[in-house]
C-alpha cells in the first residue's frame, strides 16, 4: 500500500456550500484529476502551498449530505473515510459550511467527527450572511462540537491566510507522527496525548498561542470522542452488533465501525467473507438498517439544532427573496420550459458561430505545421508517421476543443448560478416517463459537445437504471465530432435552396439533430422496460439561491470537462489514428508497387498535373492497402446501405473520431489530404472520379450514411469511457451493438426508399 | 413510522396544501424515503410551504426554513403535516 509522507486534508461539505471556491483559492493551478483506488469516481486533489515551502495535499470530496449516501458520487465519501487503509484517508477533514443555511449542515459533521478526524471547519459565504444580516456565535459552536471554527468570504478571500495559517499548525501538529508511525497510520489518534503533541510542535516553541489553543481544543475533545465520547450514542443494538463483528473490522471508533456495518453489502475494501459475517449478525439481532439510520439521524439533530438555533441569530424574512421572484418566472408552467428552449436554442447557435473561428485557426495552423513537418524531414515512413499519423492525430483532438470549451463554459455558467437545478426540477416528471432522470438531461446536453464528459456526468444520478440508461444514450445525441460529417454529406443530400424562409441546409440539419434526439428518447424509453430496477430512485432534489457566478470556478469547470476529452478521448484518437495511418499506408509490397505504377500511367495518358498525379497515387495506394482490403471486405454487408468499399474504409477509419471519415474521403477521392476541410466540401460536391467518370454520392447514398452517422457508435473513446464508468464489458458491447443495428437499419430503409 | 409530537390531529400530506400555504411536519409514511428526507434538513416539526407544480407535472417545488426543494409525487406525499 502506498503511503503518503505528507500530511492529507480531506475538503468536505454539502453540495452548493461553497467547497469548490475554497478549493480553487487555496489550490490555485496546483490540481489534477485522478482516480479514488478502485472506484471510477474523479478524485481532485490540490497541493496548497504554506509558509516556509510547507505545503499539505488537499483532496476534495465529492458534495455529501449524510454517512448514509444516496448517489455513487456520495458513496465515495463513505467508502474512503470507512477505510482507515485506503491511501486517500485523509489525516484532517476542512469541513465547509454555507453560512446562510447552517441548520442541516451540521448532520455531516457531526457524523465525522465521530470517526475521530480531526475538524477544521470554515464557514462560507460570510459576505452573504452579514447582508442578511446573520449574527454568530462561534465560540458556542466551537464548544459543542470540539473544533475550530473560521469564517471565509468568497468575495472578498479576506480569511485566506488565516485558513493557511490553521493549515500550517495541523500540519505541524500532525506530520511528525505520522512519520514516525507510519504503519498505524491513524490509529495514533487514540494513543497520542496533548502534552505529547505540544512537544512536537514549533509553532510557538512550546509556548501556548492561540492558535495552538484552538487546535488543541480540537485535538483534546478528540481523543475524548473517539475513545468514550461519542456525539451520537450508539443504541444498544448497534453496540452489540460491533462488538460481535469487532474482530472483523478495523476501525478508529466505534462509529467508524457502525458505519462499515452499516454499509457492508456495498463498501469495496470489505471482504466478501467479513460481508457475509456482518449479515449474519445482522441477522441474528434483527438490526434494522433504515430505521437504526433514522434513530441516529433524529438524535443528532435533535442534539444540535437547539445548539445552532442559539448560536446563530437569523433575522425573520420578510416577503420573498430575490430567487423566489425568479423562480416564479424561471420554473413557470409555460414561461420556465419555454425559456429553456429558448436559451438552448442560443447556446448551440452561439456555439457553432463562435467556435469557428478558432476551429478553422487551429486547422490553419496544423496544416501550416504538417506541410512544415513534410518539407523540412527527408521524405519517408517516419515523416509520413509524423505527418499523417501524429500531427493529423493530434490535430483531429484540438480542432474539437473550441465546441466542447464554448458548450462547457455554458453549462458551467448555468451550475454556477443555479439553474441548472430548475432545469432538473422541471423536466424530471417529463424524463421519468422515458425511464431517465431529471439529471440525465444534464448529461443529455453535454452530449452536444462530447459524449466523454457528458457520460461521466451521469454520476450524479443516484438510480442505477436511470443512470445506465442515461450512459447508453448519450451517443445519440450529435457531437461536435458529427457536425463535419454532417456538413458535408448534406452538401449532397440537399440541394442549396430555401424553404419559407428557411435555408434547406440548416433545416435538414437541425433535423438530424432531432432525429438524435428523439432515437435517444425512444431506446431510453424502450430500455425503461427491458431492464429490471435496482431498487427505488428518488429525486429530493435541493435548488440552491441563485448567485453570481465566480469566474474562477467556471474556468475550473470548464477545465475539468475539457481535460476530460482531452485526456479519455484524445489518448484514444492518437493511438487510433497511429494504428489507422499503418493500415492505410501499408499493404502487400507488390500491391502497393503496382498501385503506384497504375495511377503514374493514367496521369500520363490522360495529361494530368504533378498534384492530380500524386493525389491519383494516394487513393489508388489506398485502396491496395490494408485499410482499402478491410473496406473491401466489409463491403457485401454495407452493400445494401448504398455505401461501397470506399465508404467502408472512411466507417473504419472513423472509429478514431468521426470526422476522419472528411479526411480519408478526400484521400480516397484523390482530393488530397491537405486541402482544408471547407473547400473539400466545394471540391467533393462537383467532383468526379478521374478514371471512371462517375458521380461520389448520390442523393440515397448521402442520406443513408447521414443517418448511419446520426445512430451509429462510431467512437472507440466512449467505448471506453463506457467501461469505466459501468465498470464491465458487457454494456459498451451491448452499446455498440444496439446502436450499430439501429443505424443499420435505418440506414437500410432510407437507401431503400430514396433509391 | 411513529414519532412523538404534539399535534395529533388534522393529518393530511403537503400535496392537500393549496399554493402558498404551510403545514409543520409531524411524520413520515415511507422508511426509506424518511431517512433521505431527515438528511436534507426536512426534520420533524419543520414548518414547509408549498410552492407550485412543475411544468410537466409530478414534481413539486417545497420551501422549509429558507430551502427550496424538489420533491416528486411519492416524496411528497410521504411527508405528514398538520396544519
Amino acid at each position: 500500500m502506498k503511503q503518503s509522507n505528507e500530511i492529507i486534508a480531506g475538503l468536505i461539505g454539502n453540495p452548493n456550500c461553497g467547497k469548490t471556491s475554497l478549493f480553487n483559492s487555496l489550490t490555485g493551478l496546483n490540481q489534477h484529476v485522478g482516480n479514488f483506488p478502485g472506484i471510477t469516481v474523479d478524485k481532485k486533489t490540490g497541493i496548497v502551498k504554506l509558509p516556509n515551502s510547507t505545503f499539505i495535499e488537499l483532496l476534495d470530496f465529492p458534495g455529501c449530505y449524510s454517512l448514509y449516501p444516496s448517489s455513487s458520487d456520495e458513496k465515495v465519501v463513505v467508502d474512503v473515510l470507512s477505510n482507515i487503509d485506503n491511501e486517500a484517508y485523509p489525516d484532517f477533514i476542512i469541513y465547509i459550511v454555507d453560512a446562510t443555511d447552517m441548520d442541516r449542515q451540521f448532520l455531516l459533521a457531526s457524523q465525522i467527527r465521530d470517526l475521530g478526524l480531526p475538524i477544521l471547519m470554515v464557514l462560507t459565504m460570510k459576505d452573504l450572511a452579514d447582508e442578511r444580516g446573520l449574527k454568530f456565535d462561534l465560540p458556542m459552536i466551537e464548544k459543542e462540537f470540539g473544533f475550530p471554527v473560521l469564517f471565509y468570504s468568497n468575495k472578498t478571500k479576506e480569511n485566506l491566510s488565516e485558513i493557511k495559517d490553521h493549515l500550517f499548525s495541523y500540519r505541524k501538529l500532525l506530520l511528525p507522527e505520522k512519520l514516525s508511525s507510519p504503519l498505524e497510520k491513524k490509529r495514533r489518534w487514540l494513543n497520542r496525548s496533548i502534552s505529547n503533541s505540544h512537544d512536537n510542535c514549533n509553532c510557538c516553541q512550546g509556548e501556548s498561542c492561540e492558535l495552538h489553543n484552538t487546535y488543541m481544543k480540537s485535538i483534546g475533545s478528540l481523543i475524548e470522542v473517539s475513545t468514550t465520547n461519542s456525539y451520537y450514542k450508539l443504541s444498544q443494538t448497534e453496540s452489540k452488533l460491533i462488538e460481535s463483528c469487532g474482530d472483523l473490522l478495523k476501525s478508529n471508533t466505534p462509529y467508524q465501525a457502525l458505519i462499515q456495518v452499516q454499509h457492508s453489502s456495498w463498501l469495496n475494501h470489505l471482504s466478501t467473507e467479513v460481508k457475509n459475517k456482518i449479515e449474519e449478525e445482522k441477522k441474528k439481532l434483527n438490526f434494522n438498517s433504515i430505521s437504526a439510520q433514522i434513530e441516529e439521524t433524529l438524535f443528532r439533530y435533535q442534539k444540535f439544532t437547539p445548539v445552532i438555533k442559539k448560536a446563530v441569530k437569523v433575522p425573520r424574512p420578510v416577503g420573498l427573496t430575490v430567487t423566489d421572484k425568479i423562480d416564479q418566472v424561471i420554473t413557470h408552467k409555460i414561461m420556465g420550459p419555454f425559456l429553456f428552449f429558448a436559451l438552448m436554442f442560443l447556446v448551440f447557435q452561439g456555439i457553432f458561430s463562435w467556435a469557428k473561428y478558432p476551429m478553422d485557426l487551429i486547422e490553419y495552423a496544423f496544416n501550416a505545421l504538417s506541410n512544415w513537418t513534410a518539407s523540412v524531414l527527408p521524405a519517408g515512413w517516419f515523416s509520413d508517421l509524423l505527418v499523417e499519423g501524429v500531427l493529423a492525430g493530434v490535430g483531429g483532438v484540438m480542432v474539437f476543443i473550441p465546441q466542447i470549451f464554448f458548450l462547457f463554459l455554458m453549462i458551467g455558467i448555468m451550475e454556477e448560478i443555479g439553474y441548472m437545478s430548475r432545469v432538473v426540477y422541471m423536466f424530471d416528471q417529463l424524463m421519468q416517463r422515458f425511464g431517465l432522470n431529471g439529471r440525465s438531461l444534464v448529461s443529455l446536453i453535454s452530449g452536444g459537445a462530447c459524449a466523454i464528459p457528458a457520460i461521466m456526468s451521469a454520476r450524479t444520478i443516484g438510480d442505477k437504471k436511470e443512470r445506465l440508461i442515461t450512459i447508453l444514450v448519450t451517443p445519440l445525441i450529435s457531437c461536435s465530432a458529427r457536425i463535419p460529417v454532417y456538413t458535408i454529406l448534406i452538401g449532397f443530400a440537399v440541394p442549396d435552396m430555401n424553404v419559407g424562409p428557411f435555408n434547406a441546409r440548416g433545416l435538414a440539419f437541425m433535423g438530424l439533430y432531432l432525429l438524435g434526439i428523439a432515437m435517444a428518447m425512444f431506446s431510453a424509453f424502450v430500455m425503461k422496460y427491458l431492464f429490471k430496477s435496482s431498487g427505488r430512485s428518488f429525486l429530493m432534489l435541493s435548488m440552491p439561491e441563485y448567485k453570481q457566478p465566480i469566474f474562477k470556478n467556471v474556468a475550473y469547470f470548464v477545465k475539468e470537462k475539457v481535460g476530460a476529452f482531452i485526456l479519455e478521448a484524445g489518448k484514444i484518437i492518437l493511438m487510433i489514428s497511429i494504428v489507422l495511418w499503418g493500415l492505410a499506408s501499408y499493404g502487400p509490397v507488390e500491391k502497393m508497387k503496382l498501385a503506384e505504377l497504375e495511377a503514374k500511367h493514367i496521369g500520363l495518358e490522360n495529361n494530368l498535373s504533378i498534384e492530380q498525379t500524386n493525389n491519383l497515387i494516394a487513393s489508388k495506394k489506398i485502396e491496395s492497402s490494408y485499410a482499402g482490403h478491410l473496406g473491401k471486405w466489409i463491403e457485401p454487408a454495407i452493400k445494401p446501405l448504398g455505401f461501397d468499399w470506399k465508404i467502408g474504409i472512411a466507417l473504419i477509419t472513423s472509429f478514431a473520431a468521426r470526422e476522419v471519415f472528411v479526411g480519408t474521403m478526400a484521400t480516397i477521392y484523390s482530393i488530397g489530404s491537405e486541402t482544408q476541410a471547407s473547400s473539400i466540401k466545394d471540391r467533393m460536391a462537383t467532383e468526379i472520379n478521374y478514371v471512371t467518370g462517375e458521380k461520389v454520392y448520390s442523393q440515397a447514398t448521402s442520406w443513408s450514411l447521414l443517418i448511419f452517422y446520426v445512430f451509429a457508435l462510431q467512437c472507440i473513446s466512449t467505448l471506453a469511457i463506457t467501461k469505466k464508468e459501468t465498470g464491465s464489458w458487457k454494456w459498451p458491447i451491448i452499446q455498440f451493438f444496439y446502436l450499430g443495428i439501429l443505424a443499420y437499419l435505418s440506414s437500410f430503409t432510407v437507401y431503400s426508399l430514396l433509391s | 413510522m411513529l414519532i412523538k409530537s404534539k399535534s395529533s390531529s388534522g393529518f393530511m400530506s403537503i400535496l392537500d396544501l393549496q399554493k402558498g400555504e404551510s403545514g409543520k411536519i409531524v411524520d413520515y409514511l415511507d422508511m426509506e424515503i424518511a431517512s433521505r428526507l431527515l438528511t436534507l434538513g426536512l426534520v420533524p416539526n419543520t414548518q414547509i410551504k408549498y410552492i407550485r407544480k412543475s411544468p410537466f407535472g409530478g414534481a413539486h417545488y417545497i420551501k422549509f426554513n429558507g430551502h427550496s426543494i424538489a420533491l416528486r409525487e411519492e416524496e411528497a406525499s410521504s411527508i405528514v403535516i398538520t396544519k
